[in-house]
């Protein structure tokens, strides 16, 4: 968010409506345009023109960085640097690695979704002035808003914009001090 | 309307009579509804918290008497090494199961029931597993050095864990299946969190909330990744789950003892934990959805529904039983033969003959449908199937080690009064985290219910549309 720039928010009776006014705006040229739904409104990507999340690459990349840090820990501890010969097994018995592998696979994946999400989205972030605005409140329990983040000079010619798409209400979130 | 839709829509009436949810609910009063338990404790939680915290008074006092005076305060000893210890660490971590299979497994298979038990599953799932996780750290004697013991971390003695030992896999399958369990419930928490933030009329709440839900807005740019993330989290948690108790199983098959060296342990184990996973839900659900008003989101379908898998899941695990006890006779072996016969014979047999009562007899009344139905019975059999899962993990770790190979090495094994405090003191430690948890989070995910009343709204929308 760039210094100067204020949130003008809609709120909408339905799905519907949020998403052909998300739609309309986006037709006239207005970027920085976003969707708040207490749950995930299918169709919202298209409407706002979201490409493909990153996640799914995240979590490849975390699997396979999981995989080749277990592969690599396994062998290179109990046949390189301290070997351990039992009742003369092999030092690197394929099968045995297999668990430990998996896990940690799994594990570094997770951490990489879980962690990549909280990146991509900026968490933790408390604070953000769409909270300033008190009716807004109802967008994480049943309210379909519609959020521009504009330039100061473009508060109301946006808010005017947003009241001809058949918002309930049209609301401007006050300027915070950064 | 023509008439085979009609007809069609009149059979799945037949076969699906109770609706997910009911008709005419919005998403106000959803949220109203369930998160009232949180603004508005139920009388009576004072009194169950203190007698939760009294019972884990007992885990404490039992494992400061260990710590104190040694591992020889169990009663584990020659020839039962495995007591107490290893039979309550592995009926935590089965009860653990049932979680991720709600939350993951049938979210793949897009069971839309599960919506309303998920995260009450769930959160079972992560209090379970902290309690198996108690169990082995004390059994090593001296917890202060498990973390020396069992993580592969370079120390000035120079060497490292033994990766060819199933023990090793366990930490590595326990501790991932908590890391992950807790990332993927709490993913799961984050909208419910942020609307519990929204709707709290006080300062102090909204602060303390709006901490954990991290900044939540509900942006679409939020759901995008939220989305693909919560499915993703799913895909890695279901063969996980599967590898858990299949690793928890290795630690007996992988060894030579007759009665543990078998192959059908790991699915036989899997299928154990959902098993008794699905009997704790019950437990716990049947009087929570009372307790705390949830009713009209946990219907008689739900709970008919659970009572199908652990139908399903019984009969998977008498098949288990059936093959152990083929296997044995069939390998010729009289070592192994012998286990089983001891089993049946010897002087543990009455947990035996509970065992098979409780965990083969008990479900088959699931065949009929009043029996499915009715919560009376539905909540005694799902304490029944607890304690058979319970005396089926003392019947595979006891009587194979209590008897094996030379009769002049036999003994036998009694609980010390320890042993009996740490279980008791787990099952206190789990009850006083499960009303922590009910009295301060949303017991259902609200946002999925959300979710869901939209997706039926908009289903039902559309077949009123093709039938005009």
């Amino acid at each position: 968010m760039s210094a100067g720039t204020r949130w003008v928010l809609a709120r909408y009776a339905r799905a519907e409506a949020v998403l052909a006014a998300a739609r309309s705006l986006r037709e006239a040229g207005q970027a920085s345009l976003d969707i708040h739904s207490p749950y995930p409104l299918p169709g919202s990507d298209q409407a706002l023109g979201l490409g493909r999340s990153r996640v799914p690459l995240l979590a490849l990349c975390g699997g396979l960085a999981g995989v080749a840090t277990a592969l690599g820990m396994q062998i290179w501890m109990n046949a390189i640097d301290f070997p351990i010969n039992v009742g003369n097994r092999l030092l690197i018995p394929r099968p045995a690695l297999v668990p430990v592998t998996f896990e940690l696979g799994v594990l570094l994946s997770a951490f990489a979704i879980f962690f990549g999400m909280m990146g991509l989205w900026g968490f933790p972030r408390p604070h953000h002035p769409v909270f300033e605005v008190e009716t807004f409140r109802s967008a994480a329990v049943d309210g379909l808003w519609l959020s521009a983040e504009v330039e100061a000079a473009d508060v109301e010619r946006v808010a005017e914009a947003l009241r001809g798409t058949g918002a309930l209400q049209v609301e401007i979130a006050p300027e915070v001090e950064a | 309307m023509s008439p085979p839709a009609t007809a069609t829509a009149a059979a799945r009436q037949a076969i699906e009579p109770a609706p997910l949810l009911p008709a005419g609910l919005t998403d106000r009063h959803i949220n109203d509804s369930l998160l009232d338990h949180v603004w508005n404790p139920r009388r009576g939680w004072w009194t169950l918290f203190a007698i939760a915290l009294g019972g884990t008074g007992l885990l404490v006092m039992g494992l400061g008497v260990t710590l104190a005076r040694g591992i020889g305060m169990w009663g584990n000893n020659q020839p039962v090494g495995w007591g107490y210890g290893i039979i309550n660490f592995v009926w935590w971590i089965g009860i653990g199961h049932a979680g991720t299979l709600i939350s993951a497994i049938l979210l793949l298979f897009q069971q839309k029931w599960r919506t309303s038990i998920n995260r009450f599953a769930e959160a079972m799932t992560i209090f379970a597993v902290i309690q198996a996780a108690l169990f082995p750290l004390f059994h090593t004697g001296r917890p202060w050095f498990a973390a020396f013991w069992l993580f592969p971390y370079p120390s000035n003695l120079g060497i490292w864990p033994n990766f060819k030992s199933p023990l090793i896999w366990d930490v590595f399958a326990v501790s991932t299946y908590f890391t992950v369990s807790l990332l993927f419930w709490y993913l799961g928490l984050i909208p419910d969190l942020a609307a519990l933030r929204d709707a709290s009329t006080s300062k102090a709440r909204r602060i303390a909330y709006g901490v954990f839900a991290l900044g939540w807005r509900g942006s679409a740019r939020h759901w995008q990744h939220y989305r693909i993330g919560y499915l993703l989290l799913a895909g890695l948690s279901t063969p996980l789950v599967l590898s858990v108790h299949s690793i928890v199983s290795f630690d007996f098959a992988v060894s030579q003892l007759p009665g543990w060296h078998t192959t059908v342990f790991p699915p036989y184990f899997v299928a154990g934990a959902v098993f008794s996973g699905f009997a704790m839900v019950m437990t716990l659900m049947i009087p929570a959805r009372k307790y705390l008003g949830f009713a009209h989101v946990v219907t008689e379908r739900h709970l008919e529904a659970m009572n199908k898998v652990m139908l399903v899941t019984g009969m998977m695990v008498s098949y288990g039983y059936l093959m152990e006890h083929f296997i044995a006779w069939y390998s010729g072996n009289p070592y192994e033969q012998f286990v089983f016969v001891n089993r049946a014979t010897g002087p543990y047999r009455w947990v035996y003959y509970g065992m098979i009562f409780c965990n083969v007899l008990v479900p088959q009344t699931f065949w009929w449908k009043k029996a499915r139905t009715s919560l009376a019975w539905m909540f005694v059999a799902s304490l029944l199937i607890n304690v058979g899962m319970w005396t089926e993990r003392f019947i595979i770790i006891v009587t194979s080690l209590h008897r094996d190979y030379l009769p002049s090495s036999w003994g036998m094994y009694y609980p010390t009064w320890v042993d009996w405090s740490i279980y008791v003191g787990t099952l206190s430690f789990f009850s006083l985290l499960f009303l922590l948890f009910l009295r301060f989070v949303p017991a259902v995910a609200v946002t999925e219910v959300k979710e869901l009343r939209h997706e039926m709204e908009h289903e039902a929308a559309h077949a009123a549309g093709a039938h005009r």
